[in-house]
């Protein structure tokens, strides 16, 4: 009478997930919109560096003819310019005439005449401040070491500075730079893939394939297995995007300090799974409320509003890491993922602090998971309409 | 046996079931009736746990329905639902899987039941593509390809065309051959007289009526008898005890007896008026079966619709 069950084997909480998991992620794969996003997302990553690196070697580097002898004004006005942090050339020429060819053709940056003489003169096709604080402070210093040396001054009782930074972390503006690159790929990420959460449950719910679903597990087994197949993909993009991101500035020499480029990748990737965690539940939650795609802007635009105005902080957060309201948001759950990184790589967040901010994250987390999974218990088969988060909860328990 | 035992459930206000019971025999089909919002959907929905009755519970082989148990059902909700943008022999595989098949054997079964109910060719298609017929065999495929122990299936023939509603019920009557115990719900009571073991019918959160179609007719009160004597005077059948006369054109005659009357009475008074052309019992079809059972006594207020 009973039908042969060798087929069948009993299936525990881990095993659905898994295959809930594994759908939506073979599905994305298949899906060409998703292809073309990653593709697109690294084509611009890789852009950006490139047009780093083409705008840097146009800025950082100069080229200056000088007439006449150069032999001590070339040392100086190198030196200068090293300290603006520009690369100086020095190319001699033979006269004003070849200097002013020289200047037309664009051989050189720019050409000084006399630059040891009574009238100095900077020949440039247009004018540029860099160059011609270098060429000045150059040419000045050489005329002030001149006199002094005619009236006998020995240069060398010059005390030298020494210079010792008392903020360890010594080229913050490269991390802060990097986290918030970092941040802004977080914030894509995290509306992106909040948006697949809620489209998914969406889908399920308006297909009305979610009662046939339910009939084989719980709600929270298949919002479970939703957002950690999708979480999968989302930290593999991230990761992948992060490497090349790294790979990428090491290659094209964006960067000095590798170290800390990678400590702040791993940190935002770290932060992008605190927040996906976050704001999947929440997507998900607040898209089991209603039955058709059209609805889904209606219920996400809140939690969506607080992703924007934690990327907002953020940016802003780079600008002036210690203010009150960084420092702040920096601990609050939901704008933590977009700020704290921030904070970190510009080494104002004390370890401390960070640990704070993320088990406040985690307590967040654990809370819209407990919550939100008897709303969206609650509301699935709810196929009409919009459902109210009370009658949800009241739903949970029918 | 699948027993459904007392079960009641309310939604506020709104009693939806009250005592709802009856059994399933093994390879016996059980054909489920009732109005619209009579509690049809919930009772299902109850025993596949999509809703939590508030008293009673439902058993297969004597045990309450769990969720293991619950995995060898293969259900077809009223509600159609599969994934659009999903391929129909992945969309079977992966029910299969989550009934707990494993891959190799899910995918085998989806393959045996896509050619099966004719959708061998459209396997690799997303189901959106698929004719609105064509995607109610999927869905059938989908209750079927984790072979289930029972079959619990929410109006499975609505919406078919003649041809679809054959094919349809040549693959229940296979499964019950196999001993499946089969219960559907539908509004076509002629498909129910003709494919169901047993029916029963349910009103306003009640079973009214159940039994075999030939149990109902026999229990139904006041039962008809139809006699055609041509040449009898108007009102011939007034004058026998216990009998009322329903209506009478020409000689056509239909008699309603009361409990104890005898039949050869009336035999023999139609005998009286000369030749009798027809004397039978006219048995009630299904659907006369259910407008009485389901006659509201105290015609109720507006009833709200559930979810029911």
């Amino acid at each position: 009478m009973s039908r042969p069950g060798s087929e069948q084997r009993p299936l525990g909480s881990g095993a659905l997930v898994r295959l809930v998991a594994g759908r939506e992620i073979s599905t994305r794969l298949r899906d060409k919109n998703f292809i073309i996003s990653s593709i697109v997302i690294i084509v611009v990553l890789i852009g950006v560096m490139a047009f780093q690196v083409v705008v840097g070697s146009g800025s950082d580097e100069g080229r200056l003819g000088v007439v006449g002898d150069a032999s001590e004004l070339g040392p100086a006005i190198q030196a200068q310019g090293e300290a603006v942090g520009v690369d100086v050339t020095i190319v001699p020429l033979d006269d004003e005439a070849a200097a002013r060819a020289a200047v037309e053709d664009e051989d050189v940056d720019g050409a000084l005449l006399d630059g040891t003489g009574e009238d100095p003169q900077l020949l440039v096709r247009e004018r540029d401040s860099t160059m011609e604080a270098v060429v000045n402070g150059a040419v000045a210093g050489i005329a002030i070491a001149q006199e002094l040396a005619d009236a006998g001054v020995d240069l060398t009782a010059v005390p030298e500075v020494s210079v010792s930074a008392l903020d360890a972390g010594e080229d913050d503006g490269e991390r802060v730079v990097v986290a918030l690159i970092g941040v802004g790929v977080l914030y894509g990420l995290l509306i992106l893939f909040g948006q697949f959460v809620a489209q998914g449950v969406v889908e399920e719910k308006s297909s009305r394939v979610v009662e046939l679903l339910l009939a084989t597990m719980r709600p929270w087994q298949l919002l479970a297995g939703k957002i950690l197949g999708l979480g999968v993909l989302g930290l593999a993009q991230i990761v992948v995007i992060g490497v090349i991101g790294v790979a990428g500035a090491l290659a094209f020499d964006v960067v000095d300090v590798p170290g800390d480029l990678i400590s702040t990748v791993v940190s935002v990737v770290l932060w992008f799974v605190l927040g996906y965690a976050f704001y999947a539940s929440v997507f998900a939650v607040a898209a089991s409320l209603v039955s058709r795609q059209e609805d889904l802007g209606s219920v996400l635009t809140p939690t969506t509003l607080v992703l924007v105005a934690g990327f907002f902080v953020g940016l802003q957060a780079a600008g002036d890491p210690d203010s009150t309201l960084a420092t702040v948001t920096s601990f609050v759950p939901g704008l933590s993922p977009l700020v704290m990184p921030v904070r970190q790589a510009a080494g104002e967040a004390a370890v401390w602090e960070v640990g704070l901010a993320v088990v406040l994250m985690l307590v967040a987390i654990a809370l819209v998971v407990r919550l939100g999974g008897r709303v969206y218990a609650g509301a699935l088969l709810r196929t009409s309409g919009k459902t109210k988060l009370r009658e949800a909860l009241r739903a949970e328990r029918a | 046996m699948l027993e459904f035992d007392g079960l009641y459930k309310s939604y506020g206000a709104n009693q939806v079931l009250q005592g709802v019971g009856f059994t399933v025999a093994p390879g016996s089909m059980f054909g489920f009736c009732g109005s619209n919002g009579a509690g049809k959907t919930t009772t299902m929905r109850i025993a596949l746990g999509l809703a939590r009755a508030d008293a009673g519970e439902v058993r297969w082989r004597g045990a309450a329905l769990d969720a293991a148990a619950r995995r060898r059902i293969g259900y077809m909700p009223e509600e159609r639902g599969l994934y659009p943008k999903m391929r129909v022999g992945e969309q079977l595989t992966y029910f299969a899987r989550l009934h707990g098949m494993d891959a190799a054997a899910a995918a085998r079964a989806a393959e045996h039941w896509a050619e099966r109910l004719g959708l061998g060719a459209r396997r690799k298609d997303a189901v959106e593509k698929l004719s609105l017929g064509n995607q109610q065999r999927v869905q059938l495929a989908a209750a079927l390809v984790s072979r289930p122990e029972v079959l619990i299936l929410d109006e499975p023939f609505s919406g078919l065309d003649p041809v679809g509603v054959d094919s349809l019920a040549e693959a229940l009557l296979e499964q019950c051959r196999d001993g499946v115990p089969v219960v559907f719900s539908s509004h076509q009571l002629d498909l129910v007289e003709r494919l169901c073991d047993s029916v029963g019918i349910l009103a306003r959160g009640r079973m009214v009526a159940s039994g075999t179609v030939e149990e109902l007719r026999r229990r139904e009160a006041g039962r008809l008898l139809r006699v055609v004597v041509p040449e009898a005077p108007q009102g011939w059948a007034a004058v026998v005890p216990g009998v009322r006369v329903v209506s009478q054109q020409a000689g056509d005659t239909l008699l309603e007896l009361a409990a104890g009357t005898d039949d050869q009475a009336v035999l023999a008074a139609a005998l009286r008026t000369g030749r009798v052309a027809h004397f039978a019992w006219r048995e009630p079809t299904l659907v006369e079966l259910f407008r009485e059972a389901v006659a509201d006594p105290a015609p109720a207020t507006a009833r709200e619709e559930v979810a029911a």
